[in-house]
């Protein structure tokens, strides 16, 4: 996949990268906690991501300042992306986009 | 399953502690929930990404796991290891997992499915751990403590796994 600056930044995640990716979509749509984020990625993508995977992957995220915490008053801090992450994330769904549509396009010329 | 949070360091826990406790408490207890765990308390030791993290740095709590204290007892710089240590103790990670293939492949033709080599075989995996291990947080120690821990605890483990194969051919 070819790759830009700001999609490089998802790079170097290792196994965490699907569940980052995963992440990042489920916060795309609205700030959520941790809890709520494994509901929404089971709904969109069909895999409920452990504990230990999760916050690997928010740990990360949160480390290279692609989602930031949120104040709370209970137990479950919700997460936001920031300016960052949302760039990223355009970046990883557009080469991911144009790699899906060179795909249909081969096979529907095969 | 909250004790396994545990297994985590401190400082991860005195960050994301709580939120992980209330999304464990929410799953089934399962033997894939507890490798997961396992797995994400292992990553969090061996790549913190606290130190690095963009928010408001968090205050260390004073508060020690057995993990932690086993690491502290024997480590000469702490815990924390560097990129550099992690590199050093990877590629020697590597090489050994090579020794050992090349060693396990050349004892099996000579002598089959003796005890021996299949404890060689068994205690690979936990050796390699261990090399991971001892070679990170010792490394500022000099070569013979080094080469003591190590040697002992890579004797005492292939010992253990040897009494386990005799004891299961002769069943």
């Amino acid at each position: 996949m070819r790759q830009t600056k700001d999609d490089a930044e998802l790079d170097d995640f290792g196994r965490f990268s699907e569940p980052a990716l995963l992440i990042l979509v489920s916060l795309a749509e609205e700030p959520r906690h941790g809890y709520s984020m494994t509901e929404d990625i089971e709904a969109i993508a069909g895999v409920r991501l452990g504990p230990g995977t999760l916050y690997g992957a928010l740990a990360r995220l949160e480390a290279r300042g692609l989602i930031e915490p949120l104040k709370s008053e209970d137990r479950r801090n919700p997460y936001r992306l920031t300016t960052l992450g949302e760039r990223a994330l355009r970046a990883r769904l557009d080469s991911m986009m144009a790699v899906a549509r060179t795909g249909q396009r081969r096979l529907a010329s095969a | 399953m909250t004790w396994l949070l545990r297994l985590y360091p401190a400082r991860w826990r005195a960050r994301y502690g709580e939120e992980f406790s209330a999304v464990l408490a929410s799953q089934r207890a399962s033997v894939g929930l507890v490798l997961d765990v396992l797995g994400g308390a292992i990553d969090a030791h061996l790549y913190p990404q606290i130190q690095h993290s963009h928010s408001k740095p968090i205050q260390e709590k004073e508060e020690d796991t057995m993990t932690l204290l086993m690491l502290q007892r024997c480590s000469a710089g702490g815990p924390k290891l560097s990129r550099r240590d992690q590199r050093i103790a990877s590629l020697f990670m590597i090489f050994s997992a090579l020794v050992m293939a090349g060693l396990y492949i050349g004892l099996t033709k000579i002598y089959h499915s003796a005890p021996a080599v299949q404890a060689l075989f068994y205690a690979s995996v936990p050796a390699l751990a261990l090399i991971y291990g001892e070679t990170a947080y010792l490394r500022k120690r000099p070569w013979l403590t080094q080469a003591f821990i190590l040697g002992g605890g890579l004797l005492g483990l292939y010992l253990f796994m040897l009494a386990v194969c005799v004891i299961g051919s002769r069943l």
